[in-house]
């Protein structure tokens, strides 16, 4: 039984009809022992997190278990409280809110001018735009920050939202998306008397639900685990989101549980993403980057 | 005629839709790059530039007593990013790719940690390097009988140790695009060497492997660069300790510009990190060309 599934195999160097021969069953075997380990080492250090968080302090610092010896239910809720995280996580989700609109909005349009409309001297945007893929990202981030500053932007969401409107990956992931649209659809549209911004909005749109979704997971992700730029930005303003906060542990010394309760909070949002969408961002991130 | 000035006008309308994204990249990433570049010739008080002062901000930054370890350590990581880092996304990729069962639960496994916040992996981590008994990866070889490690405070093993938590975190991302290009491998291929009598390993050796070639190439020299600027995980585990051991380039650029607000330090460090990196992409890229000529 085992083996038989082999014959379906469709990709790989390991074929059904390797399966006759015994060594080739034992290579199976051990390939896929060694796949289990992997995803063993993949998940084993966020089970612990999740584990360790539910001992109390005593156990934590005496006993050398991984399972606590009881759950210590009452102590995580007040380590919410202690550390005010109701605040932080609804900071996070103004942050994530707005960075997923700006992301889907702004990219999809520069992408849709590229791979769509193409006006005169397109190309250069293009080149432009695959360049800044290449572009040290933190090597900017001095200029930028001044920048802001004295724009007079620092303490708010906005430049933080807007940041997340120039992402040369997630253009490239929706004009490769857009291209493969039939043109003939996007002219008969025109035929049809629909403006630029209206073939964007009946046509592509509703076509684009998948890419959308991509893009707007990763936003997600990005935006709530983003740090430095959020930090620079917001520490100090009230409007601290949790990645901030788990920044500022650095500085100020905590017990050693509160804080591992810190992280766990900050996981279970992505996690919970992570479990719903798990496809999506699984088969976006496989494609998107051969392509890019 | 009248044909002509209809297409002007859809340019300029379409140059309108793209028009907001533009400011945005101008904004985030365009303008920033070669502000960086004036700043970096400029001498600066606080956000204000005051006098062209020429190359002098370099010749600053490369005399700061933590220069030298900062930039022996950030080739180090970029060193042992290759030995580890490269390597193992292409092995899981290889051997994902050779399971019937629970392949897709393989996939999502190893791609997990990619989720997980940066930071929050850095404090995982922290916890698991703990020196003495309570660290979790002591607790784990305690029951093997091995005795506790220092970890990231034994000064050999804080880049290589560091460069570990990293691969945790990026491997299965990358891993994943191996995956999709080794699934668009013909299988007629395979079973061409099949007939020829190339054993499995054979198989993987002289149609797998070279068929990711050029995309692993892609992706080396994508890490190289995101490596060279490590930043977050030396300064929030060790700051950049212990005794410098861990501390790199783009630390210091983070502590001339938001410890001691010297941005014009700053900028020419980011400067030369960038030209760093168009040196070494350069070379990289001429050496793998001429490899393909032969």
């Amino acid at each position: 039984m085992f083996f038989r599934k082999y014959f379906d195999k469709r990709d790989g160097a390991i074929r059904g009809y390797d399966m006759h021969s015994p060594k080739s069953r034992v290579l199976s075997i051990i390939i896929m022992l060694l796949c289990i380990v992997m995803v063993v080492t993949a998940l084993f250090p966020v089970v612990w997190v999740f584990l360790a968080s539910f001992k109390d302090i005593k156990d934590f610092t005496r006993n050398v278990t991984i399972v606590p010896q009881h759950f210590d239910l009452e102590g995580v809720k007040k380590t919410w409280g202690q550390l005010k995280f109701s605040k932080f996580y609804l900071n996070s989700m103004m942050l994530v809110a707005g960075s997923v609109v700006c992301a889907v909005i702004f990219n999809g349009l520069l992408a849709y001018g590229l791979a769509v409309l193409k006006p005169k001297g397109y190309k250069v945007i293009q080149a432009l735009v695959m360049w800044s893929l290449l572009i040290p990202s933190t090597a900017s981030i001095v200029a930028l920050f001044r920048n802001i500053n004295m724009l007079g932007f620092s303490k708010s969401f906005l430049p933080l939202w807007l940041s997340y409107g120039a992402n040369a990956f997630w253009v490239i992931l929706f004009k490769e998306f857009f291209e493969d649209i039939p043109r003939e659809l996007v002219e008969s549209a025109r035929l049809d008397g629909c403006g630029t911004l209206q073939v964007f909005q009946k046509m592509i749109l509703p076509l684009s639900k998948p890419i959308i979704m991509v893009v707007a997971i990763f936003a997600v992700t990005a935006a709530w685990s983003d740090f430095l730029l959020p930090y620079l930005v917001l520490n100090g303003s009230g409007k601290e989101t949790v990645m901030v906060k788990l920044f500022s542990f650095k500085d100020t010394p905590t017990n050693a549980v509160s804080m591992l309760r810190a992280v766990m909070f900050s996981i279970i949002p992505p996690t919970i993403l992570f479990i719903l969408f798990q496809k999506q961002i699984t088969d976006g991130a496989a494609a998107g980057a051969v392509k890019g | 005629m009248k044909k002509k000035t209809k297409f002007k006008r859809r340019d300029l309308i379409s140059w309108l839709v793209m028009l907001p994204s533009l400011i945005l990249f101008t904004f985030y990433i365009w303008e920033p790059l070669l502000e960086n570049v004036r700043l970096s010739l400029y001498s600066t008080i606080r956000y204000q530039t005051v006098n062209f002062v020429g190359l002098a901000n370099y010749a600053r930054v490369l005399k700061v007593p933590d220069f030298k370890a900062a930039f022996v350590n950030t080739f180090s990581y970029t060193f042992w990013s290759l030995v580890i880092g490269f390597f193992i996304p292409i092995i899981m990729a290889v051997l994902i790719s050779e399971t019937v069962h629970m392949k897709s639960f393989f996939r999502v496994g190893v791609y997990f940690p990619n989720i997980v916040p940066g930071l929050a992996t850095i404090w995982i981590w922290n916890y698991f390097f703990t020196p003495g008994p309570t660290g979790v990866l002591n607790i784990l070889l305690g029951k093997i009988g091995i005795e506790p490690f220092v970890w990231l405070n034994n000064t050999k093993w804080t880049i290589p140790l560091i460069v570990v938590t990293m691969t945790w975190k990026a491997a299965g991302s990358t891993a994943l695009i191996y995956m999709a290009s080794i699934s668009g491998i013909s299988a007629d291929l395979y079973e061409a060497a099949t007939i020829d009598g190339a054993s499995i390993w054979q198989r993987i050796r002289h149609i797998t492997l070279p068929s990711i070639n050029g995309l692993a190439r892609t992706l080396l020299i994508m890490q190289v660069i995101s490596v060279f600027q490590i930043l977050y995980e030396p300064m929030v585990l060790k700051n950049g300790g212990p005794n410098n051991a861990s501390i790199s380039l783009m630390m210091l650029v983070y502590r001339f510009a938001f410890r001691d607000s010297d941005f014009a330090g700053a900028a020419a460090l980011s400067v030369m990190i960038c030209i760093i990196l168009i040196i070494l992409s350069g070379v990289y890229m001429k050496v793998a060309k001429k490899k393909e000529e032969y």
